[in-house]
């Protein structure tokens, strides 16, 4: 009998880290910062996202301490920093550069607005910043939709990882365009590939991970849940689910019906059909 | 005295100061910021070389939650 494969037994690479687990996890809209920490644990999750913004000169409650801040340096995960909110290159470029200094990662999540109703990321300026941050020694993490010419853009300029979003920002819709990821996946098969925003349910994650993903990066599908804590655990086996159907081998879709019961010796009701 | 922009706001300070003293002028307590003046980055190294001018922008960002 095959041993059951745990999480742990499945090692990859992104930027530079050997990691077990293929989930992504944010940082935000949790119900409280306590359940945030619950939550990234339950996951498994190695890669966490933060961002920087300003805040009141005395900080948290006039303490200057930073709560949110000190929990995700105790769990001694990986950070990924990101320039949300950032809408022209220049910006993205800057934030990036103050991350790498506050957080102490050249690792950086490329996020460039270019349309305020979807959040649509801008391919021009995100490909002008990744090409600007890559020289500067940045690992850059782009965050972008699923069109093959920008991912190649995106490649050309250096990037070693792609982040296509499944739909838009906190939707949870899911993979809106599975054909597009199928293609980005062909194209770039030595590429770091993770589907960034748009997953709602733990189903969402499996299916990006089935199609061949390194990896999945959500948020609000487990800190909107009713119940985060569990939800992290739920997208927690579903990665896993998906990258061992992978790993695996789906079976080929048929046009026809085709019966898994054996049909010879079939009983003698059906021996005048 | 000059009037610059700190995280959008208005405030005063001594003419010549540089980002460190600027920092001590704001009491700026958070641990684990930085500082862009005018939209760009000023590293630590180079804090004591940075003097702020009159309607300078600053932002100070230090970490928060983020997807």
């Amino acid at each position: 009998m095959m041993k059951k494969i745990e999480t742990s037994d499945d090692k990859w690479e992104i930027g530079g880290k050997t990691l077990s687990s293929r989930l992504l996890i944010g940082s935000a809209l949790y119900p409280s910062p306590a359940n945030m920490e619950d939550a990234i644990k339950i996951s498994g999750s190695q890669i966490v996202t933060v961002s920087l913004r300003r805040q009141a000169a005395g900080g948290n409650e006039g303490t200057g301490g930073n709560q949110f801040w000190d929990i995700i340096k105790s769990m001694g995960i990986e950070v990924l920093p990101n320039t949300a909110g950032s809408h022209s290159a220049k910006e993205a470029i800057t934030t990036a550069q103050m991350a790498r200094e506050v957080f102490g990662t050249n690792w950086i999540k490329l996020e460039v607005i270019g349309d305020q109703y979807n959040l649509q990321p801008d391919p021009f300026e995100t490909v002008k910043a990744a090409e600007i941050l890559i020289k500067d020694g940045f690992e850059v993490f782009p965050y972008t939709t699923d069109d093959l010419v920008v991912a190649k853009r995106l490649a050309d300029a250096g990037c070693k990882i792609l982040m296509p979003w499944g739909s838009m920002i906190g939707s949870g819709k899911g993979l809106m365009n599975p054909d597009n990821l199928i293609a980005i996946r062909k194209q770039f098969p030595d590429l770091q590939l993770v589907v960034d925003a748009g997953i709602g349910k733990p189903s969402h994650a499996t299916q990006a991970m089935e199609l061949g993903y390194d990896g999945v990066l959500l948020n609000s599908a487990i800190a909107l849940a009713q119940d985060p804590v569990k939800m992290a655990d739920a997208f927690r086996v579903a990665v896993v689910a998906g990258r061992l159907g992978y790993e695996a081998g789906t079976m080929k879709e048929r046009a026809f019906a085709s019966p898994s019961t054996p049909t010879v010796g079939t009983p003698f009701w059906h021996q005048f059909d | 005295m000059i009037k610059v922009s700190v995280n959008g706001e208005i405030k005063e300070l001594e003419e010549g100061l540089n980002v460190s003293q600027m920092i001590e002028a704001l009491e700026y307590k958070i641990k684990g910021f930085a500082v862009a003046v005018n939209t760009t980055f000023i590293p630590i190294a180079k804090y004591t070389d940075t003097i702020i001018k009159e309607g300078d922008t600053i932002d100070i960002l230090a970490p928060v939650q983020g997807g």
